[in-house]
């Protein structure tokens, strides 16, 4: 009986990227979702001999809802909205690099004041998509508490996004040229407050999972990435560097206020589910670092418009008069139907999941000729079929919630 | 200064009694949360979140504002707004005139605040709540009578308005309305 690992895939029926192999006798296959509760929005098809995988076939796309292809008939602000709904949760960062390609495509840059605005937001929004993962990995592994307490301890997170931006999760916060609100006054001393709480809070966490022999047992050596077969992969986000891989889109690439702010990228070198998890946690610590830094800038500096030159000079005075009253952007009617001049432009940010990357491409129209996005989730999916072999059933769970899949944005 | 990454160690789990100490932390902590809890759900409909006024909520039409541009309708990216033409009587002239006056669709609306955002003249504003049930879909697609004024809010009639703060202790702690008011 041979275990199916990676690098040793054959196709008896030559059928490319399908297993067609006849099933050896005695093994079993499962579908794993996607109506099982601990499945997401996909399947995974797996092959059992005994309690042990021998095969993992992931089966993506039940939440596809042709994103790339909508996008091209929505104009180019329009789809803001749009790619927000691959992670709700996590809205600025995954929607922050389109709006960074576009920025590149027109030639502009936002004011710094934008730059520190969404970079705020980003990372209160990595905090809180970092505790979802956490919530959904506890109850994944059956540590409920650890589902109850950071759902709870997220709706902080959700509730500093609700007063910077107006809306708990989809904020559609970026636009091009900068962001659409500044800060209300009393945000910098809630923001404050919240990272004193998570300081303390965090040590809790560690005590009651990550440290809880219980838990220690169910994480450590399981899913192992070694670093090389992690770059082969093309694992992205805590998962890379959760095996050794110094790479963030932060840090490869800063945009925004990421190269004036000063924070640390959490690297280790295990490679197993206890090594992600620590990943993340230790991510929020520095997330909890970059807000304070942002908040501080952002007070000391004069509150002006957090929006390009092009779209504000020449605004009439109400909306200079909206700004200074409640701190909203108004936007020029030309934003519905903007266009940008032909071009092509890449761009990418790091999202709580990993890095995700947009190829914009316009011909001078209103709407986009072609988005193509590179999700985080959709090249971490590719864990399941090479890594989930040779573990035991009950193991699988603890990689899907360690690896932090998320279905919505990798079928996008 | 940009991010420089380093690299961690996992905690090493030390000695005999390793295990024990980690599970005596770990229901230690469980005790503590056991005797003093950490609650704020929201009694709802008893209770109701008083929003901040900053909040999207529900957007409503100002009709004394409106210069029928139609840039709400056009920026919608829900198609939710649009535009329907009405027969007026012209106050100048007295004849009668074809105008368009934007409607709402909530079946539609995703309240991503871009058309209160690009509206020229500040006709359209957003109220501070959200929780409006509708029986069935066809009420959800207002007509423009309902647009000009605020929905009802039926929470507020019955509930005791709370509202959530940044607590350094707790998180988020509920308190009444009126004290946060009054501070
Ligand atoms: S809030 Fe957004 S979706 Fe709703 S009507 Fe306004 S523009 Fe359209
Ligand atoms: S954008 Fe404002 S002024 Fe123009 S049609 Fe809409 S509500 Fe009326």
């Amino acid at each position: 009986m041979s275990v199916w690992v990676y690098g040793e895939q054959k196709s008896e029926l030559g059928l490319e990227g399908t297993i067609t192999r006849k099933l050896e006798e005695d093994l079993y296959e499962v579908f794993i979702g996607p109506q099982h509760p601990g499945s997401g929005h996909m399947r995974i098809i797996v092959r059992i001999d005994g309690d042990i995988i021998v095969e993992a076939d992931p089966d993506m796309g039940y939440v596809h809802r042709t994103m790339e292809k909508l996008s091209e008939g929505r104009e180019w602000i329009k789809n803001v909205p749009l790619f927000e709904r691959m992670a709700i949760h996590d809205a600025c960062n995954v929607t922050v690099s389109y709006v960074m390609a576009l920025e590149r495509i027109l030639g502009i840059e936002p004011p710094p004041r934008a730059k520190y605005l969404r970079t705020l937001l980003c990372e209160i929004n990595r905090i809180a998509a970092h505790l979802y993962g956490f919530g959904i990995f506890g109850v994944f592994i059956g540590h409920s508490t650890m589902y109850m307490w950071s759902f709870a301890d997220r709706e902080v997170m959700v509730e500093l996004a609700e007063k910077l931006t107006g809306a708990r999760l989809t904020h559609s916060y970026p636009i091009p040229g900068g962001a659409r609100r500044d800060m209300p006054q009393d945000f910098p001393q809630a923001a404050r407050k919240a990272v004193r709480y998570f300081r303390r809070r965090l040590d809790e966490y560690r005590k009651i999972f990550l440290d809880n022999p219980v838990t220690r047992k169910r994480l450590e050596g399981v899913g192992i990435i070694p670093k090389k077969i992690a770059a082969e992969l093309g694992v992205v986000g805590p998962v890379a560097r959760a095996s050794g891989i110094k790479y963030d889109a932060r840090l490869a690439e800063p945009y925004d206020a990421y190269d004036e702010v000063e924070f640390e990228v959490p690297v280790y070198e295990e490679g197993d589910a206890l090594a992600r998890a620590w990943v993340k946690f230790e991510e929020i610590k520095q997330s909890l670092r970059i807000i304070e830094q942002a908040v501080d800038w952002l007070e000391k500096h004069p509150r002006e418009a957090p929006i390009h030159e092009r779209f504000w000079a020449k605004a009439p005075p109400l909306w200079k008069k909206v700004f200074e009253a409640e701190g909203r952007v108004k936007l020029l009617p030309l934003m519905a139907n903007l266009k940008l001049p032909p071009g092509r432009a890449m761009a990418r940010s790091e999202t709580a999941r990993g890095e995700i990357v947009y190829y914009v491409e316009s011909d001078g129209k209103t709407t986009p000729y072609r988005v193509r996005i590179v999700s985080p989730s959709a090249r971490n999916a590719i864990v399941f079929k090479y890594i989930a072999p040779g573990y035991k059933v009950m193991d699988l769970p603890t990689i899907y919630g360690s690896i932090d899949y998320f279905p919505p944005e990798a079928d996008r | 200064m940009p991010a420089k990454p380093v690299v961690k160690r996992l905690p090493a789990r030390r000695g005999l009694f390793a295990g024990f100490k980690g599970n005596v932390d770990a229901i230690t902590i469980g005790l503590k949360y056991l005797v003093d809890p950490k609650r704020f759900t929201l009694i709802y409909p008893n209770e109701y979140i008083k929003l901040d006024p900053g909040y999207r909520g529900f957007i409503v039409l100002d009709p004394k504002k409106c210069i029928h541009c139609s840039s709400c309708a056009r920026i919608c990216p829900a198609a939710a707004m649009r535009m329907i033409k009405r027969m007026e009587e012209d106050p100048k002239t007295g004849k009668p005139k074809m105008k368009l006056w934007p409607v709402i669709n909530y079946q539609r609306c995703i309240f991503c605040g871009y058309c209160v955002d690009v509206c020229p003249t500040e006709a359209l504003y957003t109220v501070p709540y959200h929780d409006i049930v509708y029986e069935n879909m066809a009420e959800m697609d207002w007509s423009l009578e309902t647009f000009v004024k605020p929905p009802e809010h039926p929470t507020a009639k019955e509930g005791i308005p709370v509202k959530y703060i940044v607590d350094e202790e707790k998180g988020l702690v509920k308190v009444r309305a009126e004290e946060v008011e009054e501070k």
